[in-house]
This record gives C-alpha cells, structure tokens and sequence, in this order.
C-alpha cells in the first residue's frame, strides 16, 4: 500500500507511471497499460498490450495504425476505476481528443496536463479547468518570450503571404495531426480563396476530423505529379519531415514556411531553412502555463517536457509556489 | 506609416533566400517611399552607423527597472534568443497594452533625425522614462526595429553590394558607379538619396571603375605535366585583394567585393598621388612587420578594415603596404590583353622609374611582388611547405602567356595553398551561442593529453554541420558534468581532428601554445579519446616551423 511520503505518479526511466494502479502515461516503449493523453506520435507508442484513452483519441491512432490494438474509451469527464483508483480524462485543447488526466487516491487529487493550450481551437475541445493537489504540467513554451498572438492575425498574415506570391507555390509546413486541421479551418475564415492542396498524412487527419463532426476546408490531395501552373498562387500543406530532401523537387517557384511556436525566435527561424515562420502553437505560451498552473489551485508542481529551470524558479520567487521533482 | 513599412521591409528581407527576391524588395520600397527615408534606411542597412546609443545589458536593466522583472529571468531568455534587442521585443509583448499608439504614423526620419538623437541627450532619468514612453506608444511590430536601432545591433542579411545592385537596377546605371557613389560618409538627406539616384554620370565618376578581378582556381595535379618555365610563382598573402586605380589626378582602392576603402588607408592613397603617371594596379594589401620584413596576420588588417580615417597613432602601430602583382593599365592604355610575361616587364620598368624618383619615396607603403623560381615541380612543392615561415598562404601559380580576363577562367592563376596542420582533440568545455546560434551549445572547448590530464589548447565554433551541431547539442546536454553560466564541463568522451594554420607559443595559455583558425574538420567518431594527441605532438609542429 502507498505511503504519504510517497508521490502517487513517479518518474521513471523518463515515463510518467502510477504504481497503485500499475498503469503509464504516455509510456515511450511498450508496456502492460497506458493511459494516452493524445494521439501524437510522441506520446503514443505502438505495442501496449492495453490503452486508455479519450473517443476521439481512440478513433484517430486506429486510422493512423490500424484496428489491430485494444483500447478502452472514455467520454470526457467519466470516471473510471483502475485498481481502485479514480482516473478521469478532460480537455487539454491541445488536438481534437487531447486531454489532461486526473487521478483521485485517498482523498488526494493528481492531474497530468498533458499537452495543453488556452488558446481557442474550434478544432478540438477548450481546455477545461480542473482543480487538483498535485500538478504534472508540461512546459514545452516555459520562458516568458513566448506570447502566442490571437490566430486569426496569424491566418491572416499566412493569407497575406500567399496572396502577395501570386507567382509562387505556397508550401506550409505543420504537424499533421491538428496544427493542419487548425491551420485549415483559421486559413478558411481569412480572404485566400485559393485552393488548397495538403499531403496524403494531412488528407487522412483531416478525414477522420470531418468523421468526428469537425468542420474544416475541403482541400485536394497532392499527388506527385502537379502542373506546376495549376499550384501556383495556392497553398500546399506538408508535414515538416518532408522539408529536407528530394521532394521539394517536386515544385518549382516555392516559398516555404513553417507554423509552429518556435519561430517566435528569429534565430531559430533562420536556422530552420524555411523563408519564413509563422507562430502559431498547440502549446500553451508563458501565460498560458501560469493561468493552467493557478486556476488548477494546485499547491505542489511538477514539470515534464521542456526546460523547466526559469519557469520553476519565477513560481518559487514570484509566486509562491511549491514546485517539486518527481519520485524515482 | 513609414516606419511601419521599414519593419515590412526588415522582415521581408529577413524572410528571403535569394538575392533576386531581395533587389525587387529593396527596388519597390525605394519606389514607394519619400527620398529622406530611403535614404535612412540605406544608412541603416548598409551599417553605415550602427552607433550604438545604449547598450543591450542597459536595455535589459532598464525592462528589468521599469516593469520589476527579475533580471535572471531576461538572462535565462537570453540564452535562447542571443540577441538583447530581440529579448526585451518579445518581453515587450507582455507588457504594453496601452492603446495609446500615438507614434504609430511616425516616419523613420522623424525616429533617427529627431527622436533618437533627442535621447541621448537625455540625463539618464529622463531617457529611461522617455525609452518606457516609446514603447508603450510605439505600435508593437516597430518596437524590434526601434531596440535594435537604439542598441546598434540593426543588421539584416543585406550587403552593400546588394543595395548597391538594387539601385542600380533602379535607375539602370552600372553598379561600379553607384558602389562609387555610396563611398564614404553617406548623411542621409534628401539630398544624398537624389545624387544615388541621379541618372547622369560625371566623368570623375567614370574614371574610378575598376577592372573585373581575376580570380585563381584552386591547383589541380595534371598541371605537374606542364612545363615549370611556363608559369610564374608568387607567395600568396592573407591580406585583402585590392585594386589600386590612379586617373584623372585620382587614386581609388576597391576591394573585390566591390567597396571602395579609400578612406581606411588614406597613407596609400596620399604615396600614390605623388606618382606622376596613371595607372591600374592589382595587388595585395597587408599590415607589415618592417622589421622582420613579413607580413603580420589578417586580424591586424581588420583593425585597419573597419576603421575609416584612421589616426596617425593607428597608421603607425599597423603600418600597411601594397603588393602589386599585376598591371592593367598605364596612362589610360588598357593592357590586360598582353601577355602575363610581358605585363611583368611593364610592371618592373615602371616601378623603378617611379622608386628612383627620390621625392617619391614610395617604398615604405608601396612593392612589387617576389617573384620565385623554382626548379621543377617538387622544388615548387618545398617552396610551397616553405610558405609558413614568411607568413604566406601558399603559392600562386600563374600562366605567363595568359591574358588577364575576369572571373575565374580555367588555366590561367592557381592557388596552392599549405596542408592546415591538425590535431585529434577532445571536447571538453561547450558554450552557447548568440545570434544565428542562440539556444544550441555551438562554442566548444578543445584539449590534449599531457599524461593523464587534459589540457585546454583551442576553442572552435566552425566546422561542423548544421546536422553535427544538433546531433552534439543533444549529446552536450545529456553528458554535461557542470554548469558554470552558459559553459558546461563536458564527459572527456567525443574526440575532434582540429585544423589550424599557425602556432606559436602563448605564455598566457596553460598550453603553453597559442594556433590561429582553430576549426573543426572531421568528427572522429572512430576514435577514442585515449587516441587523441598530447600536448607533446603539438610542441613537436612548434619546432618543425622554427
């Protein structure tokens, strides 16, 4: 049986695992149990012999690696027992099926963000404040120079970008699974009324999100051989691992660019070899991070995923708060 | 709106690869702007100033005084963003919600003929209150441009070649004359941006173009098979490529990225004037040792580069001389097409005439090159391994019968440049990087083997990869042993071969030894650190040069 002087969810060989309920969060290998915050690849690992996950989650790991994996689902908010433990899964407004995971033992309440954002997405479900003791937060943004602007300035100026290209192709770099499917449906509400072509792990995402009743752009698939006449003034959606290599042969008279939270750093844009970047993040930004951390009125913290070492030291110095290393 | 469009025009220019894309940028904002800002932003962007009106650590108090925020907290987002200007415009986002934008319709003339200049006139009391004042009613897309201006760190990846081609594609005149034009001091007005822009060329203007260069291509072997009585040898000096023009009772000295530098070696210029005939030289520029006879490293010549009106002090602490090695014209008769053999005649003739006019005195700032003989080719080689001693590069290698032509035309000059020497060396201390770098461990420390111990003998920062860097980022972070600010101590684990060109002993190194161009050249994965070499194989090059 649990002591108190022991952390209900340890950190282990870089995993985040509850022993009472012999279960782990996001594990990186192969395991007996594991709850899943949210279907990235990061935070999914094929080979578990159980998962937890939310509906939506579920539905879009099974299209990205097929039926043959058993998953247990769960409505946002139902609680559920493992080994007589609380567990309950709420949402992180990170990607459509993300969400934070709470856990109530002995009076004692535990809550793992996951990946999180406030921002609003009508892609997916708003993050919801959940109180709790114990916080697992991540940090991925945890330095105050990150401060998302509102997204429809960013698809506006993505708009910009492509319409005063009229002679190039647009190619627009994100992650496939949810930052396109936001990206599509902000690019949708701004004055580019061009076409819009996205990549077959973009056109299989947006799918299963128009299967969950999300209402995104239609767009087209690309197919590898495009009359180059026909892409110019349009814009084309590819995941970033396709950014170094042969296939942006493909194209002729490119301008390139990548969507995410890291191109707030002009240093890191220009590293990244894209003409330009846009910030825009499924991450909460500094702000963010502090909001989620006080309105979950959590009096001990933890940090997974990111740098922590100034965002802890500002919670200690500034604010008051107790932030903790987890157990091994 | 103007400075508004300044930061359009910094942001398309940052977001753009090719140089075409950039000229049409640079060529639609002169076209769309008055005269009296263009003209401040060719100040800013060729870096005609960077006056620096505070520093970043100044920028970075003052955020940390105004809105009472912890100054570890800005270092900490140093580290990832390495530029100071760039923090405190992401910090600023956080913090000016004033809707009071009443500097939103400012002009970049008013920022850098008014309102700056006015700052720094400022007691610091009222400058620290006027700098909050600014960007809380400056809009937020200008405040990067404002903390770089203020802190002299605006630079954007525009040379003055490429404004120079910009507006020379604007008005259709040559680029030697525009380049010509925006020689010197430029004061921004009206009036500087309308005679940059004047479609009408002057004669005086006409008579400083320079010749397109030669250039050398780098030694290829099949040459051995080539008779040695054919080619002409020089030392090839580390030094700057100049051409020296002297027409019309005016001497010009253009570099070969088209600048002209008149102004940092006015000595030379004032030597050349006193030459009665007109002439076209090209040649090398060097800092001199007169003593030694020997040609003192590059780094004493950029003390000279970036410094325009040099004082006497500095002309006589890094005294220059020109090395000429060709000759292109002589008395307005253009002779690049005679042969190389010959040109080197004319050359010699002329430069004796113009030594023996005692009045002259040319030859403490002004030679003709050595020329070398050898006897075969391996005796070109030993030459060539000789070129350490007398600080030279290597050897040039020319074709006697060649004319001179511009570019780098196959088979007519070669560069044979020295082997660097090398050394197989274990990282052990690594640091971050600012600017293009910021955020990765890109400094590292290097050591040898003095018995069991490792001692620091060099730190490099190029070499690798942008792949490398991040793969030994990662492995940095996880095998650090210490922190000490933004150095880590590292696992002796990962061995380097280190390439250099010079070495030399160093009392205040606990080397012992100091080598100039560290640089990284191969990551020696195969080996282990207990192959890499000590101290000892260092001393051993030491004495091999001496």
């Amino acid at each position: 049986m649990r002591t108190k002087e022991e952390d209900l969810i340890k950190y282990i060989d870089g995993n985040l695992y509850c022993e009472p309920a012999d279960i782990w969060i996001d594990p990186s290998k192969p395991v007996k149990r594991a709850l899943i915050t949210h279907a990235h690849f990061d935070h999914f690992t094929f080979g578990c012999e159980e998962y937890f996950s939310t509906k939506e989650t579920a539905i879009i790991i099974k299209e990205r690696v097929g039926d043959n994996i058993k998953i247990k689902t769960f409505e946002y908010g139902e609680e559920f027992k493992i080994n007589g433990i609380n567990v309950s899964f709420h949402p992180s407004g990170h990607i459509l099926g993300s969400s934070q995971i709470r856990f109530i033992f002995a009076e004692e309440k535990w809550l793992i963000s996951g990946d999180f954002k406030l921002q609003k997405d009508e892609t997916c479900k708003q993050y919801e404040i959940v109180k709790t003791d114990y916080l697992i937060s991540e940090c991925t943004f945890g330095l105050p120079i990150f401060k998302w602007d509102e997204t429809n300035k960013i698809a506006n100026d993505i708009s910009k970008w492509i319409t005063n290209s009229p002679e190039k192709t647009s190619l627009l770099f994100c992650y496939s699974l949810g930052k396109a499917q936001r990206l599509l449906n902000e690019i949708s509400k701004t004055n580019f009324k061009g076409n819009i072509y996205s990549h077959s792990s973009i056109y299989k995402m947006n799918n299963c999100y128009k299967e969950l009743g999300i209402d995104i752009k239609d767009t087209i698939k690309i197919e590898n051989k495009k009359n180059i006449d026909e892409l110019k003034g349009n814009l084309i959606l590819l995941p970033p691992s396709l950014s170094k290599g042969s296939y942006l042969k493909n194209f002729k008279h490119i301008q390139t660019a990548f969507a995410s939270g890291w191109m707030s750093i002009r240093a890191l844009r220009k590293r990244s070899g894209y003409d330009k970047g846009f910030v825009i993040s499924d991450h909460a930004d500094w702000d963010g991070i502090l909001e989620l951390i006080k309105k979950s009125e959590a009096k001990n913290l933890f940090f997974h995923h990111g740098d922590s070492e100034a965002l802890s030291k500002y919670l200690v110095e500034q604010e008051s708060i107790n932030v903790l290393f987890l157990g091994k | 709106m103007s400075l508004k469009k300044f930061s359009d025009l910094f942001n398309d220019l940052d977001s753009i690869n090719s140089t075409n894309n950039k000229i049409d940028v640079l060529k639609k904002y002169f076209l769309s702007n008055e005269p009296i800002d263009n003209s401040w932003a060719i100040y800013l962007l060729t870096g005609k100033s960077n006056k620096r009106f505070i520093s970043g650590r100044y920028l970075k108090n003052l955020f940390s005084q105004i809105y009472e925020y912890p100054q570890w907290l800005i270092d900490s987002c140093y580290l990832k963003v390495g530029d100071s200007a760039e923090v405190i415009t992401l910090l600023l986002k956080n913090k000016t919600n004033s809707r009071n934008k009443k500097l939103s319709n400012i002009s970049l003339n008013e920022l850098l003929s008014k309102i700056i200049p006015e700052l720094s006139k400022l007691n610091e009391e009222k400058k620290n209150y006027e700098i909050k004042n600014i960007w809380e009613t400056l809009p937020e897309d200008n405040h990067l441009i404002f903390n770089k201006i203020l802190t002299g760190t605006f630079r954007v990846g525009v040379s003055i070649g490429l404004i120079t081609k910009s507006i020379s594609k604007l008005i259709n005149i040559d680029e030697e004359i525009i380049s010509h034009r925006l020689m010197g001091n430029f004061n921004p007005s009206i009036d500087s941006y309308k005679f940059l822009i004047n479609r009408n060329i002057n004669l005086e203007e006409l008579n400083s173009k320079p010749f397109p260069f030669l250039l050398a291509n780098t030694f290829e072997d099949k040459i051995f098979k080539v008779a040695i009585n054919d080619f002409q040898f020089e030392w090839k000096y580390d030094g700057i490529r100049i051409q020296l023009i002297k027409r019309s009772g005016n001497v010009s000295l253009w570099t070969r990225g088209q600048e002209l530098v008149n102004e940092s070696f006015p000595e030379l210029v004032e030597k050349m004037l006193c030459i009665k005939d007109e002439f076209v030289l090209d040649g090398e520029l060097l800092v001199w040792n007169f003593k030694e006879q020997i040609a003192l490293d590059f780094p004493f010549l950029q003390k000279r580069l970036n410094r325009k009106s040099p004082t006497s002090s500095i002309q006589i602490k890094y005294p220059i001389i020109f090395i000429a090695y060709d000759f292109l014209e002589i008395n307005n008769r253009d002779i690049r097409e005679v042969k190389l053999e010959n040109r080197r005649i004319e050359l010699e003739k002329y430069f004796s005439k113009w030594q023996n006019k005692a009045e002259n005195n040319i030859n403490t700032i002004f030679r003709i090159s050595d020329l070398i003989y050898p006897k075969d080719w391996s005796d070109a080689l030993s030459f060539k391994e000789k070129s350490r001693e007398n600080n030279t590069e290597g050897l040039i290698i020319k074709n006697k019968r060649s004319p001179y032509t511009s570019g780098r035309k196959k088979g007519i000059w070669w560069k044979y440049k020295v082997d660097p020497m090398q050394l197989d060396a274990v990282l052990i201390y690594a640091k971050g990087g600012s600017g293009r770098r910021a955020g990765l461990y890109t400094d590292y420390s290097f050591a040898l083997w003095k018995d069991q111990e490792l001692i620091k003998f060099a730190s490099a920062y190029s070499g690798l990869t942008n792949i490398e860097i991040k793969e030994l980022d990662k492995w940095i972070r996880k095998n650090t042993i210490e922190k000490f600010g933004p150095v880590r101590s590292l696992k002796p684990e990962m061995v380097f071969e280190i390439s250099f060109e010079k070495i030399q002993i160093s009392k205040r190194h606990k080397s012992g030894i100091a080598v100039r161009f560290p640089r990284i050249t191969k990551w020696r994965k195969d080996k282990q650190i207990n192959d890499a070499d000590s101290l000892e194989n260092a001393y051993k090059l030491l004495k091999k040069i001496s």
